[in-house]
């Protein structure tokens, strides 16, 4: 596949949600292997076909638990050469604005592949719209409240995604991918004052207004939230 | 099953099983309503009589007239509320939906010519909803209303007779009042409108598309941005479509939306939605 346009892989690893003060957000603490978990949530991805990686942090993170150095030993020891760190000054209030403010700050421009910090999944990914989905019936545990679920017709399009209703087997396994990131930004802006907007909101709104988006068939998926 | 069924009118709603199917039935006995509701019940029965595709009408089996009430019989509709068929509806159904209503109001513009409304029309129900609005006593010592009231009354003096389609509408075509049953949409409680006509039902819809009215009056939790999305996608379909098509859109949608919303205030109570429907006005009298 041609890769002639910029793709970039972004894990938003900003969140301050759920981490009492003075503690390490889990995304950053490491297993067994020796590897972060918010590093090792994108290595079962094609990562040579990235341009560019970026793993979003916050500064009250990197000051009290080095997370840059962290990542930066990290990277060193798997190889990975074309990583950057983006520091956010403040907490964002949604994952989306935690994305939208790494793209402005890194001028990043074509596609983007949208990685969730806090799971593991294997897929083939391409530069074109698409949502990771895995079955629900796979899992042996699981927490269905959590998730947004996606609808998929006969053609092998998403006709629908949704916040924690269960309208399908196939739920968001946490990764999405927007093929042009102007239009991303646009839907962005469009939306974002609605209030806490997800990015399935986004895709939802790309497909009313005719954007088709493919779903993107993981394997090996883990959620270290239910562990 | 748990079957929840509400009315807006004032109006008795009871759900009853007769040989096996279940029938809604909507009585009154207050006296200022039952000529009213027995001609909603007839504009029902006449609007259920062509075969539309994707538009329904719930049959209406009797409209009985006794002892100081009427009471309207009409087929019960296992559905969803609209909130629950925007909370689950993919990208196509929300298209489905588009093209079902505007097919409706195709339907309606197709029987009703263009006729001249005469400025009175708007002018004299402008004066009772002014009248009404100020004897309103959630509105005493309200500098804003008066104010709205003074803009109101210079934007309907400066309309004209207007040439707009005129025979038959809904009457309250809002999305309270269509229940969703797949890409089935059954139009429910008809309301006789000051004017008859579709340009009345398109600003009903757009209460909703452009204002969030229903979404304002729904109580329980719902996916508020989502429904927002859905709308705002649905308003600028229907927009679109009928400034590119009818003059007399573009010339009165406004001066009517202006009218439908002054409307529901001379009504109005509760703080919330008062401040809700000062904020509408005002920002569609920055419009003229």
């Amino acid at each position: 596949m041609s890769n002639s346009k910029n793709f970039s892989l972004i894990v938003p690893a900003a969140s301050d949600k759920g981490t009492e003060a003075g503690t390490m957000p889990h995304i950053f603490s490491t297993g067994r292997d020796g590897v972060l978990m918010c590093v090792k949530s994108v290595l079962g991805l094609n990562l040579e076909a990235f341009d560019s990686i970026y793993f979003t942090i916050l500064r009250k993170h990197a000051e009290a638990f080095d997370t840059d150095s962290l990542l930066k030993l990290q990277f060193r020891r798997l190889g990975l050469g074309n990583v950057n760190i983006v520091i956010l000054d403040e907490p964002t209030a949604t994952q989306a604005e935690t994305i939208v403010r790494t793209i402005e700050k890194e001028e990043i421009t074509g596609s983007i592949f949208v990685k969730d910090a806090d799971c593991f999944f294997r897929a083939e990914v391409f530069p074109e719209n698409g949502v990771a989905v895995y079955p629900l019936e796979h899992l042996e545990l699981v927490d269905p409240r959590h998730k947004s679920y996606v609808a998929v017709d006969d053609m092998q399009h998403v006709t629908n995604i949704i916040e924690k209703r269960v309208v399908s087997h196939l739920f968001n396994a946490g990764g999405y991918c927007f093929e042009d990131v102007a239009k991303f930004l646009k839907a962005y802006d469009k939306y974002a004052s609605l209030g806490h907007v997800y990015l399935s909101h986004l895709i939802y709104a790309m497909l009313l207004d005719g954007d088709l988006f493919r779903p993107i068939q993981v394997k090996e998926y883990n959620d270290w939230n239910i562990q | 099953m748990e079957i929840e069924v509400k009315g807006h009118s004032g109006c008795q709603i009871d759900v009853v099983r007769e040989d096996g199917q279940l029938y809604v039935y909507k009585s009154s006995r207050d006296p200022k309503y039952l000529a009213r509701l027995a001609l909603q019940a007839e504009k029902q029965h006449r609007a259920a009589l062509p075969e539309l595709q994707h538009i329904r009408v719930p049959k209406v089996h009797a409209i009985d007239r006794i002892d100081g009430m009427v009471s309207v019989k009409m087929d019960y509709v296992y559905s969803k509320n609209f909130v629950e068929f925007f909370e689950q509806a993919g990208f196509e159904q929300v298209g489905y939906l588009v093209d079902a209503l505007i097919m409706y109001l195709e339907r309606e513009i197709k029987d009703s010519p263009l006729a001249v409304v005469p400025r009175s029309v708007v002018t004299d129900k402008f004066a009772d909803v002014r009248d009404k609005t100020l004897a309103n006593k959630s509105f005493e010592g309200d500098g804003e209303i008066e104010e709205i009231m003074d803009a109101s009354q210079r934007v309907f003096d400066a309309l004209s007779d207007m040439l707009i389609p005129v025979g038959t509408c809904h009457g309250d075509l809002t999305f309270s009042n269509i229940l969703f049953n797949g890409n089935n949409y059954y139009l429910i409680d008809f309301l006789d409108s000051f004017i008859e006509s579709p340009l009345l039902d398109i600003v009903k819809l757009r209460q909703d598309t452009a204002w969030l009215w229903s979404q304002l009056m729904y109580v329980h939790p719902c996916d508020t941005i989502r429904l927002r999305i859905a709308f705002g996608k649905i308003d600028a379909e229907l927009d679109n479509y009928f400034a590119s098509r009818y003059e007399w859109y573009g010339r009165y949608y406004r001066p009517l939306q202006l009218m439908n919303f002054l409307r529901i205030l001379q009504y109005a109570h509760e703080p919330a939605v008062i401040d809700y429907l000062k904020q509408a006005i005002n920002e569609q009298l920055k419009e003229f």
